[in-house]
């Protein structure tokens, strides 16, 4: 690019020329809107490369990252040349369906492969693979000033998310709080709201749902309605997918527990009285307007319904609406966006979050190398460009939501989403109780709500039974 | 003449000695190379036995320990563990069983050579050539109540909508066809092709003789084609015990409980909840259940050969 | 009379009922593949559709246009990699597999059914067994993401099979036209290759085919334990079911390629295994 282009950028960047003239006069140089994205892209990252880190110290040497065929890594793989001309390094990577991916990283940590440097990652999982140590606390990179840039700006990463990745590892300790390892670094994140079709809603005359009893209500209306629809698409498949979405962000939101933390032991609390009365009205909201065959509903057929117009509405990640609202689905464009506080006596919402990360195998043999493509990926060249120019949502910082082409883009495509995010960000993070037990006890609680549903037991005993099992199951590892 | 008569009866003993000598060893020179390219299984088996005597759980690296018997301990005193057998069990059994009888019929009703036939008999390995994951998959679509086209048709029929694969009722069901689909034309392929190794003697003396087809098929064709029916079974009885592709990708062995076979629940112990120990143990007891089913109809066909040989 | 008119309806009223359970849903599958998905996801499903060509299209060029951006998929790679790997542990299978079938059913020697089950009980080691550890240990031998370590592997599923339909056919063959051959004279060797070999061919091509059916539908393995580069169709199918949705069509038209090989095989195999009939006029 040319002298004259990179100052244009330069300008832009350091604010002293408006988007409008930045765009006007790329374009008079014969500069393309998409190809003056990366030219923005291109300086920032270079303005990163000038800083006090030596980004070229590994020049010359190879990392292979493990990545799941997701948007996210789309939009990484379209930015990646920036990386590679700032630090030399030559980058392979391997990307596996999301379906199979978490068994390939699962197999290659557990055979502890020296193929992979760095792979995708949720929190969740770094509850497993962090105590089994096959992963590398971060701190070490983040805190080091030879490694880390000052441009990095850790600290722009929402505190939420940075604190919902780090655990310390012993059962009961807080997320993120003192002593906490960093095992991964959050890179785009999710969290859970309702997602409405604008259309049917307008028809019906009714507004979005304020909270769950009138979600129900306005469910069972569109169910009622005879336009071939139900009311509120939610997962219920076998697996820890169908708990921590919505369901989980609801339960956190009537102020349920997990786990109570008594002289330092788990103990199971979702047999509480108010637990058994959630789940009673959850179970009865499927039931009434919930899908048909709910118990095979995952991520993908919870959308899918959504954007063919089978359903009025989700309560699951708000990405998935976003997804579900652009080209290729019936109810394109029709798709509304609301923060959701299901407990009438709430203030706000609670959402659980999915924090897509990138983590660091222990088994690495360039763990700088590594370092320098996680905090290339998470920092902010790289996620402005994601979220501007491709489908990196939601981004993890709050200097990107900031970004004026970032909310035009949201605003011309997904009006609603901007609002709904601001309102629920405030309390969004992760609600669960870290323990290495995480897969089992969830694993166990789908399998429950699934039995619930079915009437084969009841919602009080169902879950007395689940808390005595997974109390037993705890005792058995000294949790 | 003599000498000529000499040598040659020389020369023949001598290839007889030959021959026997070679009668000794040839067997193992066929059989070995198949045997010394597998043996190598042995080592990553021996690895896995071990782990199913340890406690080890890869997020607990410190709690790893030599504990004997204790994760089969374990799992013979939980309910969840007698679940699986019976589910296994009556999978197998549900698959096996259905899938002889349909088989066997398809094959003899293709069995004679006719365009259609042929035609027929290789359009019928379509559903086998299928991954059954992605046949699964297909199935989950065909029976969505909203998209489905086989929701529809039923719905069309006036049969109430019953769930499929969501409903722990019909979720065995509903497994054991999509099983039948993809696999009935495996014993077609097998059964097919041994009715056409089957001798034409018998078939032609018993239209001869004026024997009514009932009996030609119950006393002439189904014992000479026992074998064959016991290969296919036993094929079809090692396939479904282990079944994991086609339940994990419909119900990832749920609703509820309805569905946790051996291998699916394998896997979740493994991959989902790190406990190498205790999945290992797990599919040591399937492969135990496996191995003493095998030998069961190893013998039986065994016998059926011997007695072939002794009226052939 | 009257009876024979009524069976022949009923085996074609059969005929029909088997062939709408089995083919219903491959047609279904290969019209899927002409659709877009928003009319696959029409409710209620109807099977007037304007069809494109543009699953195929993203198949075979790589570039898929998806509702979010192009996706880049390796589809040719993995047809390429399930093709070579299914072929060659089927060669591999045949190689080993038929003559040590031939011993079995020909020699009755010492250990002979010993070995017989013990490469039977290959198959009883259920993947999840087996798969960590062979992962290391295959890491540390450098078998790890490669051909060859991948098609030894898959002999633990095509060589059972295959040694045991094969088995089943030379017993049921009467070894007096071997007798008869070398009692000309000829070596075991010719009498193998000329007159064993072509008698079992049914028995060769449907165990071959089953063999190669099996290798090229399994997914475990190569998933664990290659990287990328070897992922058969049976992985590379499921690329298609992403975080924006499951592309039915494209998985559909997936469908569609990776069964043409096999159905190629099949009709090729075909002409052996209706040889049969030819058979049973040698037989006493």
């Amino acid at each position: 690019m040319s002298m004259k282009q990179k100052d244009l950028a330069k300008a832009y960047l350091a604010n002293q020329i408006g988007r409008r003239e930045f765009l006007a006069r790329t374009a008079s140089l014969g500069v393309s809107a998409g190809a003056a994205g990366v030219l923005l892209n291109a300086v920032a990252t270079e303005a990163l490369a000038a800083g006090s880190v030596d980004f070229q110290k590994h020049k010359g040497k190879a990392i292979k990252l493990l990545l799941n065929k997701h948007p996210y890594v789309d939009a990484m793989i379209k930015n990646i040349e920036n990386f590679k001309a700032m630090t030399g390094l030559a980058v392979t990577y391997d990307i596996f369906p999301e379906d199979v991916y978490f068994d390939k990283v699962t197999a290659a940590l557990a055979a502890k492969s020296t193929q992979y440097d760095a792979f995708m990652t949720g929190a969740y999982q770094t509850w497993k693979y962090g105590p089994a140590r096959q992963i590398v606390d971060l701190n070490q990179f983040i805190k080091d000033p030879k490694l880390t840039a000052d441009e990095y700006d850790w600290n722009g990463i929402f505190p939420s998310l940075r604190e919902s990745t780090a655990w310390d590892g012993k059962a009961g300790s807080k997320l993120g709080g003192p002593g906490a390892k960093q095992w991964a670094v959050p890179w785009g994140f999710e969290l859970n709201s309702v997602t409405y079709n604008r259309k049917v809603f307008d028809d019906l005359k009714i507004t979005p749902p304020e909270n769950l009893p009138d979600l129900i209500e306005k469910a069972k209306k569109i169910n009622g309605s005879g336009k071939g629809m139900y009311g509120v698409g939610v997962r219920g498949s076998r697996s820890w997918a169908t708990i921590h979405p919505g369901f989980l962000s609801a339960y956190a939101n009537y102020g349920e527990k997990d786990f109570d933390v008594q002289e330092g032991k788990l103990k199971p609390a979702m047999n509480s009285a108010g637990s058994k009365a959630f789940h009673k009205m959850w179970v009865d909201m499927i039931k009434q307007a919930g899908p048909k065959n709910w118990s095979n509903y995952t991520w993908y057929e919870v959308g899918t319904d959504l954007g063919a117009g089978k359903s009025g509405m989700i309560f699951d990640a708000d990405i998935l609406g976003y997804f579900m609202n652009g080209a290729g689905n019936k109810e394109a464009g029709n798709l509304g966006f609301q923060a959701f506080a299901p407990n009438p006596k709430a203030q706000n919402a609670t959402p659980n979050v999915w924090i897509w990360s990138l983590a660091m195998s222990e088994f690495s043999k360039n763990k700088e190398a590594a370092w320098f493509f996680i905090q290339w990926a998470t920092g902010t060249p790289n996620t402005t460009f994601g979220a501007t120019q491709a489908d990196l949502v939601n981004p993890v910082r709050k200097v990107v939501w900031d970004n004026p082409d970032f909310q035009a883009r949201l605003e011309k495509s997904y009006p609603g989403y901007l609002k709904q995010f601001q309102a629920s960000i405030m309390n969004s993070r992760i609600y669960f109780t870290p323990q290495q037990l995480f897969p089992d006890f969830t694993t166990e609680w789908a399998a429950m709500l699934q039995q619930m549903h079915a009437g084969q037991v009841p919602v009080d005993e169902g879950l007395d039974k689940l808390a005595e099992g997974l109390e037993r199951k705890l005792r058995a590892v000294g949790l | 003449m003599s000498g000529t008569l000499i040598v040659n009866a020389a020369r023949g003993v001598a290839s007889t000695q030959r021959s026997r000598a070679r009668q000794r060893w040839l067997p193992y020179l066929l059989s070995l190379p198949a045997l010394l390219v597998c043996i190598g299984i042995l080592i990553p088996f021996f690895t896995a036995v071990w782990y199913s005597l340890e406690r080890y759980n890869l997020s607990f690296p410190d709690q790893r320990a030599f504990i004997w018997f204790g994760n089969y301990l374990n799992l013979f005193t939980d309910p969840a563990f007698w679940n699986t057998v019976r589910i296994s069990l009556a999978y197998t059994g549900l698959t096996v069983g259905v899938q002889l009888l349909f088989g066997l019929a398809i094959a003899l009703l293709l069995q004679r050579r006719h365009w259609i036939n042929d035609l027929m008999s290789v359009l019928l390995i379509l559903p086998l050539m299928v991954a059954p994951a992605i046949a699964s998959l297909m199935w989950k679509l065909m029976t969505n109540p909203n998209f489905g086209v086989l929701s529809y048709l039923v719905g069309r029929l006036g049969f109430p909508d019953f769930g499929w694969s969501s409903n722990p009722n019909s979720a065995l069901f509903t497994v054991v066809l999509v099983d039948t689909w993809v696999y009935t034309p495996f014993i077609t392929i097998l059964l097919l092709a041994g009715l056409r190794a089957l001798p034409r003697q018998p078939f032609e003396a018993a239209e001869l003789d004026g024997v009514p087809a009932s009996f030609v098929f119950f006393r002439i064709t189904l014992p000479m084609l026992m074998p064959y029916i016991l290969t296919a079974s036993l094929f079809r009885m090692l396939d479904s015990i282990q079944q994991f592709d086609i339940i994990y990708s419909m119900t990832q062995g749920g609703p509820g409980d309805t569905l946790t076979v051996f291998q699916v629940q394998a896997y979740l112990e493994a991959f989902s909840f790190s406990n190498i120990g205790r999945s290992a143990a797990l599919v040591m007891i399937l492969w135990a259940i496996t191995y003493a089913l095998s030998t069961v109809f190893i013998k039986q066909w065994l016998k059926l050969r011997a007695n072939a040989r002794g009226q052939g | 009379m009257n009876k024979a008119l009524l069976f022949k309806l009923l085996r074609a009223l059969a005929l029909i009922a088997v062939a709408l359970f089995f083919l219903f849903p491959i047609l279904w599958v290969f019209m899927m593949s002409f659709m877009t998905n928003v009319d696959i996801l029409r409710s209620p499903p109807s099977p007037i559709f304007t069809p494109t060509l543009d699953n195929y299209r993203g198949l075979l060029t790589g570039q898929l246009a998806t509702g979010t951006g192009t996706l880049t998929t390796d589809y040719t790679t993995n047809l390429f990699n399930s093709f070579v790997l299914s072929a060659s542990a089927v060669i591999l299978s045949l190689l080993l597999g038929v003559p040590a079938a031939y011993a079995f059913a020909r020699f009755k020697f010492r250990l002979g059914e010993d070995m017989a089950f013990t490469l039977l009980s290959f198959r009883f080691a259920p993947p999840i067994l087996v798969l960590l550890p062979l992962q290391l240990y295959f890491q540390e031998i450098g078998l790890y993401d490669t051909y060859v370590g991948l098609v030894w592997v898959y002999q633990l599923i095509t060589l059972p099979l295959i040694l045991w339909i094969v088995r089943g056919y030379f017993e049921d063959i009467s070894p007096d036209i071997e007798h008869a051959y070398r009692l000309d004279g000829h070596s075991w060797l010719k009498t193998f290759l000329k007159i064993a070999i072509p008698l079992a061919r049914p028995g060769i091509a449907a165990a071959g085919l089953l063999a190669f059916i099996f290798a090229w539908n399994n997914f475990v393995f190569a998933l664990i334990l290659g990287s990328s580069a070897v992922q058969p169709v049976t992985v590379g199918a499921l690329a298609f079911v992403t975080a924006s949705g499951i592309q039915y069509g494209v998985i559909a038209a997936a469908l569609v390629l990776s069964v043409v090989p096999t159905l190629t095989l099949a009709l090729y195999a075909q002409r052996y295994l209706v040889e049969g009939l030819s058979l049973g006029a040698v037989k006493g």
